[in-house]
């Protein structure tokens, strides 16, 4: 547990680590890393960086000492200060005004029947488009951004609006190297999110639906915070599900035996969507501060010290998970800490297991006999804070 | 003080003695109970925290608000209509002074 330093270890300093690697494929990094000691100094992010499954979730856990509320957070400079960056009791009063929106009952009420018509209709697209098509940005993205689109309540959007500004506001978030032209483009997004909310706002107050934005239309809620929390919702709310979906479907048709076990027995897609956010994270780091001199598992952390959760490198743990670097949906089943813990526990994990595992994975796999690898393109991932498919060329039988 | 026994498959209980106003989730994690998850922090959302409640208790727990009813249906190990409860939903108060749950196979 955390208390205050007294015969803790100094922290280690991992000069060799570099963003392009990390970028590559953080994985090896973070083995290396956890083998030494489960928190180091990583000067080219400058950050300590928690690479142990016990550290990651102890950090989650205790927001007193391991602030989400960070210093010159480029998140809030990208979006506004939105719940992910305030700890309690401040994030607990937005994220209440999320309401039941996200909840397994409206999911079941209301989203489901939206989620399968979305399926249905980029399956369409991603078949007219043929084999040799990109599974990514054919079906898995639009299906998440019109998902996220049609929950939110962005009536006067489009699923691409939804991409672009999911893209370059989060490309904002991590624009440590502080390229001017990714600000603008960030900003550029900020701002038409801005215009989206103050047109529809009004509309859903006299109309309102089911919509995450209807249900702050009726709240007496700075718009501030509206607009910060719609941000961060745009953000994560299109990454994860899409690249679950992507990761999924790459680990299944690169694993023959796991496929056909699945397609055997369907009430399987569930686990396989487990271990897809285990195997890769799709939000795979995220920020904390800590709040005082303190010790986390053993090591010796300053106050201020800027934090890196490597969510994605405490799901490959050893000491947790046997064998973790290897996709398999017949592991014992154990907690992973893919949608965070505690307070942050991902509001949006509900819709991911719905609209992935229940619905795009099955429907997939049954429209598209002999779904495969296309063999003349290889697919590509790529990212360690955000990891997921850059391109995932599929082929399957033409009836 | 208050008195709570957590029952494991394999036989073994868990009898802790915990300040009033601490959650069934709250005691077993910070005890090192085995598990008893609670992913998100006592929030209602994760289901993570599921328990049987033994018979005799029954009468004196709290109602099963909305949200703990819709996370009741999204359990690993299956739902018993009369005991399943979520243990961060059970605060332990002066009107529920002991209790005794049995812990579920698998939370997640
Ligand atoms: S701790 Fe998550 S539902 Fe109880």
């Amino acid at each position: 547990m955390t208390q205050e330093a007294t015969d803790a270890r100094a922290v280690p300093t991992a000069d060799w680590v570099s963003i392009a690697d990390l970028h590559r494929d953080p994985f090896p990094i973070y083995r290396t890393l956890r083998e030494e000691a489960p928190v180091h100094w990583v000067p080219a992010i400058n950050r300590y960086l928690v690479t142990s499954y016990e550290a990651c979730h102890i950090v989650e856990n205790d927001q007193e000492v391991f602030s989400a509320n960070e210093t010159d957070s480029l998140m809030k400079r990208a979006m506004g200060h939105s719940m992910l960056r305030k700890d309690d009791p401040e994030h607990q009063a937005d994220r209440k005004s999320y309401g039941s929106v996200l909840r397994p009952k409206a999911i079941k009420q209301t989203w489901d029947a939206i989620f399968r018509n979305n399926s249905d209709k980029f399956l369409a697209r991603l078949k007219a488009e043929g084999p040799g098509a990109d599974l990514i940005w054919e079906y898995a993205a639009p299906y998440a951004a019109e998902n996220l689109r049609q929950i939110m309540g962005f009536h006067n959007a489009s699923q691409e609006d939804m991409q672009r500004w999911s893209q370059t506001m989060i490309d904002g978030t991590g624009n440590y190297a502080d390229d001017p032209e990714v600000w603008a483009k960030s900003e550029k997004s900020s701002a038409e999110v801005d215009a989206a909310i103050d047109e529809i706002l009004p509309r859903l107050r006299k109309n309102p639906d089911s919509s995450l934005l209807a249900g702050l239309a009726s709240m007496p809620i700075p718009l501030d915070a509206i607009r910060a929390n719609m941000k961060m919702t745009i953000g994560g709310g299109l990454n994860e599900p899409r690249d679950v979906l992507g990761v999924a479907v790459w680990a299944l048709l690169s694993n023959r035996g796991q496929l056909d076990q699945v397609t055997a027995e369907p009430a399987l897609f569930p686990t396989v969507f487990e271990e897809s956010v285990r195997w890769i994270a799709p939000i795979g780091m995220y920020p904390r501060e800590t709040t005082r001199n303190t010790e986390l598992e053993g090591m010796q952390l300053p106050a201020g010290a800027r934090l890196g959760v490597a969510v994605g490198a405490g799901n490959r743990d050893p000491k947790v998970f046997d064998d973790p670097e290897v996709f398999d949906i017949n592991r014992p089943k154990k907690p992973h800490l893919a949608f965070g813990g505690g307070n942050h526990f991902c509001a949006g994990a509900w819709v991911a297991r719905a609209s992935v595992a229940a619905i795009a994975l099955p429907q997939l796999f049954n429209a598209l006999p002999n779904l495969r690898l296309d063999p003349d393109q290889p697919a590509t991932e790529a990212g360690w804070v955000f990891r997921g498919m850059t391109s995932l060329p599929v082929v399957w039988d033409q009836p | 003080m208050a008195k709570l026994s957590f029952h494991h498959n394999d036989g073994n209980v868990d009898v802790l003695d915990v300040d009033t106003g601490a959650s069934v989730m709250r005691a077993a994690v910070t005890n090192g109970v085995p598990g008893i998850v609670g992913e998100c922090g006592g929030n209602a959302m994760c289901a993570t925290c599921h328990v049987y409640v033994r018979e005799p208790y029954l009468a004196s727990l709290p109602e099963i608000s909305d949200d703990e009813e819709e996370m009741l249906d999204c359990t690993a190990a299956p739902r018993d209509e009369a005991r399943s409860r979520l243990g961060c939903q059970l605060v332990l108060d002066n009107g529920l002074a002991e209790l005794e749950v049995d812990v579920p196979d698998n939370q997640v």
